[in-house]
């Protein structure tokens, strides 16, 4: 009885997230540094705008805000996915460093002059950054912590993070004083320039984490129990591990090669879903890309508006959310409330 | 070494560049034109369109049906030089850091490297001016709307002069270049006429900040210490603006310490005071040369001015007597 009121409750939440995605993308969409009207935004949508409406609502606003939803949602997942096999609700790709090793990974190939030889190589290298990252972060975790230490974990991730930002700085300091501005915009995270070869990069990436992710789903919900529980309930855990630590860093490198670091999306939305509705991952998971994907397009939307014409770094707005709301979470559990 | 070396083979490039076509393809689209290209575009733009195409500085070829008549410039310095083309009137925004009077009643954009493209796509350009940075991010989605898009990258007398050619060729004023490299060519070779012979100070270019960098030899500010009579204290330093440190610089102990001086910048008596720095030899002898940063921030049309400021603070203090 009770079971099935909660996933009734749940259903309405999943719904009530699509609608909310729904409501985001449309006010991405509607607004900008161009005042254009509904009507404009309608015609243009439906072909017959004077081209330059045209040209900002279908080549400039539509793939930034299905970018930015997409990225969102990406991240969200991915910080539920690192929460889960952490078992802590402050891993998050930006915390634990992963982000940053993508970043080190982008800027190396861009620095070394790859990415004029061949396209792929940014995405490439940016994945085996934010592989080369975790494995960084697990190793000193097990080294130092003996084991999952959630402490350790968190201030590798934070060592680690700030290791590869230098990294990111000493690569740049062979480099111009122009390519160095520009490179700010990687560490700080930034949709201009969204285009439809980012869009498909990252949808694909998108939905295969989101599928391999949600067949895992159950075997999450085991690890919350423990490691010995799960493998006596048939988890594989060491599989389980291994692929969802690839997916988690193949859909955090993609956001980063899309958008550059943006953090505490992947911290904030999954625990606001966890909070509103609680639930397993076969419910978190779908449900963190939802809000994630409704959050960023607004995050971005305050970031284009707010200075217009100009533009805030996207990581800013995310961090004057993110950080207040990191340190009441940290502060909440160290009281000794269950999160 | 002699005097001159350096700025006459530097001269010789530049007017070399000026002279050329070089990468610049001035197309007539009817044929049967017995003008030169470029004449026929200047006199023809409005009856018979012509097509314009340049080498930007990234490599790309930017291909303009007829000359551009509305322009979004991101960089200053090619802000300055179409002004400089007398051709103001086609430029349809500005930047937040572009302050020159004749551009204050235009609309603002947003930064140079962080624009809102948006504004830029609604004021309908038929070109867009953008840095050469950024993984070509900015530049992509203009030119997925069918924007042309040249990316800048000036870094040497050699780029200002090609710029000023590409421009007199994008704007149809292939005359106004002409004369504008021709006045700069001038005034650059009548500075370091007026250098003469003998010997040349070495120059310390002071850029304030922590740490301080200074103008590397492949600079035009580097080139316009050549033309103006010294030698750049740290000319074989590989880096365009490379950081030095202040034992560097003791170790070097330049003979004239150069300080743009503007707005929010220290000047000269700031430096005199700081610690360290007032030991080196050209601070305690009062060798210290203030010149106007403005003049110095862009790699454009007012080098010629940049290195007479440069030529005239020299004199004063390093006179020809004493060398």
């Amino acid at each position: 009885m009770k079971a099935s009121g909660d996933s009734r409750w749940r259903g309405m939440g999943l719904a009530a997230l699509a609608f909310a995605l729904a409501l985001a993308l449309t006010a991405g969409l509607r607004f900008g540094a161009v005042g254009i009207d509904l009507a404009g935004i309608v015609a243009a949508l439906r072909g017959d705008a004077e081209p330059a409406v045209a040209t900002i609502v279908r080549d400039l606003r539509l793939p930034r805000v299905v970018l930015a939803a997409l990225v969102g949602g990406s991240l969200a997942l991915a910080g539920a996915t690192f929460q889960a096999l952490l078992r802590n609700p402050l891993a998050e790709p930006y915390v634990l460093g992963v982000s940053s090793g993508a970043a080190v990974g982008a800027v190396a190939a861009i620095a070394a002059g790859w990415t004029a030889a061949a396209a792929w190589s940014l995405p490439a290298a940016a994945f085996l950054g934010a592989l080369g990252a975790i494995l960084l972060v697990l190793r000193i975790g097990t080294r130092v912590g003996g084991g999952l230490d959630v402490r350790v974990l968190l201030l590798a991730g934070v060592v680690a993070g700030t290791f590869f930002n230098a990294c990111i700085l000493l690569l740049l300091a062979f480099q111009e004083t122009d390519a160095f501005r520009a490179a700010m915009f990687w560490m700080m995270g930034s949709l201009s320039g969204a285009g439809w070869a980012s869009v498909a990069l990252m949808a694909s990436a998108a939905a295969v984490s989101l599928v391999v992710l949600l067949g895992l789903a159950r075997s999450f919900d085991l690890l919350a129990v423990g490691e010995e529980t799960a493998v006596h309930l048939g988890a594989r855990v060491d599989r389980v591990r291994t692929t969802a630590y690839l997916v988690a860093s193949l859909l955090t490198a993609a956001a980063v090669v899309a958008a550059g670091g943006i953090g505490f999306v992947g911290l904030v939305v999954p625990h606001a879903v966890r909070m509103t509705w609680g639930g397993d991952h076969r419910f978190l998971l779908p449900a963190s890309f939802l809000a994630g994907a409704a959050f960023l397009p607004l995050a971005d939307l305050f970031a284009r508006l707010v200075v217009a014409p100009g533009e805030l770094p996207l990581g800013v707005v995310t961090a004057f959310v993110g950080v207040p709301f990191f340190v009441w979470l940290l502060r909440r559990r160290t009281v000794g409330e269950p999160a | 070494m002699t005097f001159g070396h350096g700025s006459d083979r530097l001269l010789a490039r530049a007017s070399r560049s000026a002279a050329w076509g070089g990468a610049v393809l001035a197309l007539a689209a009817c044929g049967g034109g017995t003008e030169t290209p470029g004449r026929q575009v200047d006199a023809g733009a409005e009856r018979t369109p012509a097509v314009v195409e340049v080498v930007d500085d990234a490599g790309r070829a930017v291909r303009l049906e007829r000359p551009a008549r509305r322009v979004v410039s991101l960089v200053p310095s090619v802000t300055e030089t179409v002004v400089a083309l007398g051709a103001a009137d086609r430029l349809v925004a500005r930047t937040r850091y572009d302050d020159a009077p004749e551009l204050a009643g235009l609309p603002s954009v947003g930064g140079g490297l962080d624009p809102s493209i948006e504004s830029i796509v609604a004021l309908e350009p038929d070109l867009v001016v953008a840095w050469n940075a950024r993984e070509g991010r900015l530049a992509s989605p203009l030119v997925g709307a069918g924007i042309p898009v040249y990316l800048a990258d000036i870094q040497d007398t050699t780029g200002i002069f090609t710029t000023i050619r590409r421009f007199g060729a994008l704007l149809g004023r292939g005359d106004a270049a002409d004369s504008l490299a021709g006045a700069l060519r001038d005034s650059l070779a009548a500075v370091a006429a007026g250098a003469g012979e003998g010997a040349r100070p070495a120059v310390f270019y002071w850029m304030a900040g922590d740490p301080p960098r200074t103008a590397g030899r492949s600079t035009f500010i580097g080139e316009a210490i050549d033309i103006a009579g010294g030698t750049n204290a740290f000319g074989d330093l590989r880096a365009r603006w490379p950081a030095v440190s202040l034992e560097a610089v003791v170790a070097r102990d330049p003979d004239v310490v150069v300080v743009p001086v503007g707005d929010g910048l220290p000047d000269a008596e700031d430096l005199a005071a700081t610690p360290g720095w007032r030991e080196l030899t050209a601070v305690r002898t009062g060798r210290l040369v203030e010149i106007p940063a403005d003049l110095f921030a862009r790699p454009g049309p007012r080098l010629g001015a940049a290195a007479r400021a440069l030529r005239e603070g020299l004199e004063a203090v390093h006179p020809a007597e004493a060398r």
